[in-house]
């Protein structure tokens, strides 16, 4: 009986491709994904590009340079400009830059400038302040003397302001809102698969109700459970994480109107591939899962080599991040400053929806 | 083919035209699933649609109600037709599908309030039709229970009662009985009748032989995409089947060739019909011709164990149009 059960439950599992591709297939995927990010992003034997300006010829800036490239982790290149450098920065080229002023004197307050975004997560900030602030204090500083500061760290200009004293949850909370919710798409494209199988589908079908009617009626529910669910998630992190919203609210829900859209779309369009629900379960949720790492949900992005960062740009989940990161961290910043963000989810969304309606089957 | 009496007096007797099914067909790719059917069904009238598995019937249904659109023909309700304005033409149809289509994590009145606000109903005129088809279907005192704490019966109930809660002209139901408690199916036996009788006209496909016979006024046996054969119970066995004699064969006897061949000739002057299902029994529509029909098995090396008589029902004339027993039919479905 054993050996014939084991047989039979073999037999239904090679024929379950749903199943098949969770269990074997998509363990790669998310091998692949974590390993590129951890590659590039930690591996030691490829030092961090790192824009420096000093004036040519200043010894000490030259000693601090060449400590800084022994040190390994961080491979100095010298700019025409403070500007070049701090341009560099805005534009999210490089994490952080370093401006060594010709009149460097640590312990009369002109330090060395290092040029960070202040708005960044700290998983971005803290290892290169630390290990820069070190290096320089280290060659600058006499053998047998205690190491002071030495590092003035400030924004670009090009970046708003940031808001003081960012808590981790100010991360955490719009990263896991838009991991989750994404997670919509799930729930779409199960709702329609569980229509179909009960036959409530066909009883909507032969209502006075158009087609085109009956998708937007099966759609609409899950936008307003979407802006309900990133409601709730961004005021239990205000209420009870202390995180805060520094730009505008009003762009905040903007923001997040096009975040849920662009998920309801995406389920359209996951329900039009079909599927079973055991099928949706499995893959459409490691999917998911897929996207939101790509796209910084798990690990910011600014952590990410140059190639994975491209790479998170062609989901929708990098731009939901960018936008609200934008008007969480950084003061009276609005909707003119999501636009570019707004433009890209309401493009995937518009995708998505397209690709939808093309593929829907309303007899299948 | 019409489901109605050609004849012309007895034609401005009947009621009105409810339903009408105009070369209506159905292609799949290159597969043709029904052919150009005609088809009308008159108000108060319950129409038995028959058919073996992958005769058509689910695909006719489900082009009748505008849930799958027809690659040719039209469907005409009180004589509009149904492409052509689907809103009007649908508001005055009611389906209710084999599955249970009901939201089982929802109770009887949010899912019947749910399928008559589909249909255009708001307000007061939705309490008074929910409260009514939960009448009709039983359920008045467990309405607000969830659905999955129902019986099977129950749910079949306001699976019923969800197709016509909006009080349509024309019923469609596609095996409204499967799996059902005996009350529950005379429950249900019950609704339709009652609702013929207030001039619905209904569309009933069964796998149940029985459940036809007694509720269908007039059937249609559906094959191969074709209606086959149209009209009342009497109608279809006095042109399709009539009682005769069932001949038992001797087991292992049944598949000689001799045999086969035998019979094949036997049949010219006999009428014989075999059962695929039953190999071992030959029936023979001409009780006059049994002598011959005896010489004919007995030359061949077979025994008849057994000889009854039976009488023709729709069992029989469906037998005889289609080839098949409905039960085996259905089996495979």
């Amino acid at each position: 009986m054993i050996g014939a059960t084991i047989r039979k439950d073999l037999q239904l599992l090679l024929r379950d491709r749903g199943a098949l591709l969770s269990l074997f297939a998509l363990p790669i995927v998310f091998i692949v994904v974590f390993g590129s990010i951890f590659r590039f992003g930690g591996d030691r034997s490829q030092p961090r590009p790192l824009p420096v300006w000093h004036q040519p010829g200043d010894a000490r800036a030259l000693t601090i340079v060449a400590a800084i490239e022994a040190s390994g982790a961080f491979a100095p290149q010298r700019h025409d400009s403070p500007e070049a450098v701090r341009s560099l920065v805005a534009k999210e080229k490089t994490a952080a830059g370093l401006i060594i002023p010709a009149d460097l004197d640590p312990p009369a307050g002109r330090k060395v400038e290092l040029v960070i975004d202040l708005g960044a997560p700290m998983q971005v900030r803290g290892p290169i302040e630390g290990a820069l602030g070190a290096v320089i204090s280290q060659a600058l500083a006499p053998a047998g003397t205690a190491a002071q500061p030495v590092l003035e760290p400030r924004t670009p200009p090009g970046l708003a302001k940031p808001l003081a004293n960012i808590t981790g949850f100010q991360v955490t909370v719009p990263g896991n809102g838009v991991l989750f919710g994404f997670f919509i798409a799930l729930t779409v494209a199960m709702s329609f698969t569980e229509e179909r199988r009960s036959g409530t589908w066909r009883r909507l079908l032969a209502s006075p109700v158009s087609r085109g009617a009956a998708l937007v009626a099966k759609l609409l529910p899950f936008v307003v459970i979407g802006l309900g669910q990133l409601g709730f998630l961004f005021g239990i992190g205000a209420l009870f994480f202390g995180m805060r919203v520094a730009g505008s609210v009003s762009a905040l829900v903007v923001l997040s109107l096009a975040v849920v859209l662009c998920s309801t779309a995406l389920g359209l369009a996951m329900a039009a591939l079909g599927g079973t629900e055991k099928q949706l379960g499995g893959v459409g949720s490691v999917t998911l899962l897929v996207m939101g790492l790509v796209g910084g949900c798990m690990v910011p992005r600014l952590v990410m080599p140059e190639v994975m960062r491209t790479i998170g740009m062609a989901v929708p989940h990098s731009w939901a991040l960018d936008g609200y990161y934008t008007l969480l961290v950084r003061t009276g910043t609005g909707l003119t400053d999501i636009l570019p963000q707004l433009g890209a989810l309401l493009t995937f969304a518009a995708g998505f929806a397209a690709f939808g309606v093309w593929k829907f089957r309303f007899e299948r | 083919m019409s489901a109605q009496p050609q004849d012309g007096a007895a034609r401005a007797a009947e009621p009105a035209i409810a339903m009408s099914l105009r070369s209506l067909g159905k292609d799949f790719g290159a597969r043709t699933a029904v052919h150009a059917i005609d088809l009308d069904i008159r108000k108060g009238q319950i129409l038995g649609l028959l058919g073996p598995n992958g005769a058509g019937k689910t695909t006719t249904i489900s082009m009748a109600c505008g849930v799958v659109t027809p690659s040719r023909g039209a469907v005409l309700v009180d004589g509009v037709d149904l492409a052509a304005h689907p809103r009007r033409v649908k508001a005055q149809l009611g389906l209710v599908p084999q599955e249970l289509a009901i939201y089982q994590e929802l109770d009887a009145v949010q899912n019947l309030s749910y399928f008559g606000a589909l249909h255009g109903l708001r307000g007061a005129a939705l309490r008074q039709r929910v409260d009514w088809a939960l009448h009709l279907a039983g359920l008045t005192d467990r309405a607000r229970e969830v659905t999955a704490t129902y019986s099977g019966g129950m749910k079949r109930r306001l699976n019923l009662a969800a197709g016509l809660v909006h009080r349509p002209r024309v019923l469609i139901l596609d095996e409204p009985t499967v799996g059902v408690d005996p009350q529950s199916r005379n429950h249900v036996f019950e609704t339709v009748r009652e609702l013929a009788r207030e001039g619905m006209a209904i569309v009933y496909t069964s796998h149940y032989m029985e459940e036809v016979e007694q509720l269908c006024d007039q059937i249609a046996i559906m094959d191969g995409g074709k209606i086959v054969a149209v009209g009342a119970l009497p109608e279809l066995v006095a042109a399709h089947a009539r009682g005769g004699l069932e001949l038992e064969l001797e087991a292992p006897a049944p598949g000689g060739e001799a045999l086969t061949r035998a019979l094949a000739a036997a049949a010219a002057h006999a009428e014989l019909a075999r059962d695929p299902a039953r190999p071992q029994v030959v029936r023979c529509e001409a009780p006059a011709r049994l002598a011959p029909l005896l010489a004919a098995i007995e030359d061949c090396g077979v025994r008849v164990a057994r000889i009854t008589s039976y009488q023709s029902n729709l069992e029989t004339v469906f037998l005889r149009l289609t080839g098949k027993a409905l039960r085996d039919a259905q089996e495979g479905a």
